[in-house]
């Protein structure tokens, strides 16, 4: 009964459901009534909702015209049954549709095999990852086994934010733990150098950074090293994250006891091993909850990129609802896209808070 | 004649424009068990520290079996290894078990396989009164039981060598007796042993030497007897007066 609410006070073992919520909620007259007003409100609220979501709701595939006509002013779902493939592939060529799900799926499953422990060793990770990528370019690129040949410039919805943002990760991740170390060099002038280069890229928009990779770079680099601008945007993207991500790894590092390194130093190992073995896990141990906020943040700014014309998830949404047969059902695709950001998101911020749990064993 | 365990001639140590070791000379023979004490900011930690490159020393010289102390890394590792530590706060690794805190420089910087490694480091821990432990991490042990950890972990590395700096300064006194009792056995088996350390009971039961240090320099060295009951300086005197009169 009460069992699964924790603050019961102590004095009132066996109270039942009618005396608690007497307690916390009409103890007095004022209670009372702030209790009632603030209920129905909820209840109003909670109300309409259902029923513009679920209630009076067109669901069925190809009913626009249902829906343009619809009295009740229920939710059109039928943009999202019938234009579903757009968000989530983009503008993948409809008949090869089935590699970019595939693919996507594939690196699903790559990032959650990288939350089990058992793939945390460095030979276990990068192999895993480097497969990952691998088979997710040949299904989606293609020229390959017969594959009929889809450039970067085709690819979109989510399948693109979930390569942009995997790649993001596993290119700024390596960058941002040499940023902080470099940060932190014995050597004055490494270190300076590192901080003002780190300051300069933080105090640039993201925005500007990936127009500037995109737009500007091929002009000044030398032909054969500019990449497709998929790639460029992403080694931009990375260089971003990592300049905050390293400040995150440092405060790790910097919230260690100095006794910690000099423990390793007196026992002979050297500076790679007291790094891997004895800094880093702690540092990274304590920038945990900064880490995973990088990580959110990250997955929702990938959809920046369509500023530069490559549709992810976001934009494909909008291009989605955008034609003259759907414009009006604007919001229940953003409702859609945003529930799957909700999707990624809220996993990614439960997988923090197991992490949390698990590394705080031993610790005292 | 054979080489000294520790050599240290004609250094200095500064920390900015302070003046930390003052034209330090020792030599330790290997086998002996030396106490360092002095008052507090008298260098004593500072000086041990040198002796394994923790701080930085800036002219003299100082050697540790032979191996010269210089901006050689290699050399620096070596002596290192050769010379174990244990501090004040013990400094165990949170994020690792007992038995891989024992480990983990073996297997790394001795490249001694996990298993014999793992061998070692129970017998040391078994030497230590606590094999019971090696799966437990050092939040969940005691002061006392943490400091004998860090001492068999440092003994897994086989060094000819033991610093100790202020073992035992962090510990509530019940669990002295037992840090201690693990130093004394050391020292019976014959370890050159160098301590930082007020307990002067243990400096009489197996000091070869006593060394008495006060604002950066050695200012007495003695056997204890000579050291305890006859000090010849005025201000060893008056530090053994205070730390055994109250």
């Amino acid at each position: 009964m009460p069992a699964h609410h924790p603050v019961i006070p102590a004095e009132l073992p066996r109270q039942n459901v009618l005396t608690w919520l007497r307690s916390r909620y009409f103890a007095t007259r004022r209670d009372a009534a702030v209790t009632i007003v603030f209920a129905a409100f909820v209840a109003w609220i909670l109300w309409s909702l259902i029923g513009w979501a679920l209630l009076d709701a067109t669901f069925a595939p190809n009913a626009g015209e249902v829906c343009r006509e619809d009295l009740h002013g229920g939710a059109c779902w039928s943009v999202v049954s019938t234009r579903w493939r757009i968000v989530l592939f983009g503008l993948y060529p409809f008949e090869e549709q089935w590699r970019s799900a595939i693919a996507c799926i594939v690196m699903v499953i790559v990032a959650v095999l990288s939350c089990l422990p058992w793939f945390w060793s460095a030979k276990r990770l990068p192999l895993l990852w480097t497969a990952g990528f691998a088979i997710f370019y040949v299904l989606m690129r293609g020229g390959f086994f017969g594959l009929a040949e889809v450039t970067e410039q085709n690819w979109g919805g989510l399948s693109l934010t979930i390569f942009i943002f995997a790649a993001v990760s596993l290119l700024g991740m390596p960058l941002a733990i040499v940023f902080a170390l470099l940060r932190r060099s014995s050597l004055p002038w490494i270190a300076r150098t590192m901080a003002l280069v780190i300051d300069v890229i933080r105090s640039l928009p993201l925005l500007s950074i990936m127009f500037t990779f995109a737009i500007v770079l091929p002009f000044v680099l030398p032909e054969g090293l500019t990449g497709d601008k998929l790639y460029r945007v992403i080694v931009g993207y990375a260089l971003f994250f990592a300049c905050y991500q390293a400040e995150i790894i440092r405060g790790g590092m910097q919230a260690l006891p100095a006794g910690q390194e000099e423990a390793a130093k007196a026992l002979g190992l050297g500076y790679w091993h007291r790094i891997g073995y004895i800094i880093l896990p702690q540092a990274f141990r304590n920038a945990l909850p900064p880490t995973i906020n990088q990580f959110v943040i990250t997955f929702k700014e990938t959809s920046l990129v369509t500023i530069i014309g490559f549709f992810d998830v976001m934009a494909s949404g909008r291009a989605a609802s955008g034609t003259a047969d759907w414009n009006f059902a604007v919001v229940e695709m953003y409702v859609f896209v945003g529930l799957i950001f909700f999707v990624f998101v809220f996993s990614l911020s439960r997988y923090g808070a197991y992490l949390e749990r698990r590394l705080g064993v031993g610790r005292r | 004649m054979t080489e000294p365990a520790i050599r240290i001639a004609s250094m200095h140590k500064y920390y900015g424009s302070f003046h930390a070791l003052k034209d330090i000379n020792l030599e330790i023979a290997k086998g002996e068990k030396v106490v360092i004490c002095g008052p507090s900011g008298s260098g004593k930690s500072t000086l041990i520290r040198c002796i394994n490159r923790l701080e930085e020393h800036h002219s003299g010289v100082i050697e540790v079996n032979g191996t010269p102390l210089d901006d050689n890394v290699d050399n620096i590792d070596e002596i290192r290894r050769e010379a174990g530590m244990v501090f004040q706060n013990f400094n165990l690794f949170p994020h690792m078990t007992v038995l891989e805190n024992c480990t983990l420089a073996p297997v790394l910087a001795r490249k001694i396989d996990r298993g014999a490694a793992e061998e070692t480091a129970m017998r040391y821990l078994a030497r230590v009164k606590i094999p019971e432990q090696a799966h437990k991490y050092p939040g969940e042990l005691s002061g006392g039981q943490q400091q004998r950890v860090a001492i068999a972990r440092a003994l897994c590395m086989a060094p000819e060598i033991m610093l100790f700096d202020e073992p035992t300064s962090a510990l509530d006194p019940e669990m002295i007796s037992e840090v201690l009792d693990v130093m004394v056995g050391l020292a019976e088996e014959g370890m050159t042993m160098v301590c930082v350390t007020h307990e002067m009971g243990f400096a009489r039961q197996v000091a070869d030497r006593v060394i008495f240090m006060a604002e950066g320099q050695i200012i007495e060295q003695a056997p204890p007897d000579q050291f305890f009951d006859n000090p010849q300086n005025e201000r060893t005197r008056t530090f053994l007066s205070q730390i055994v009169g109250h």
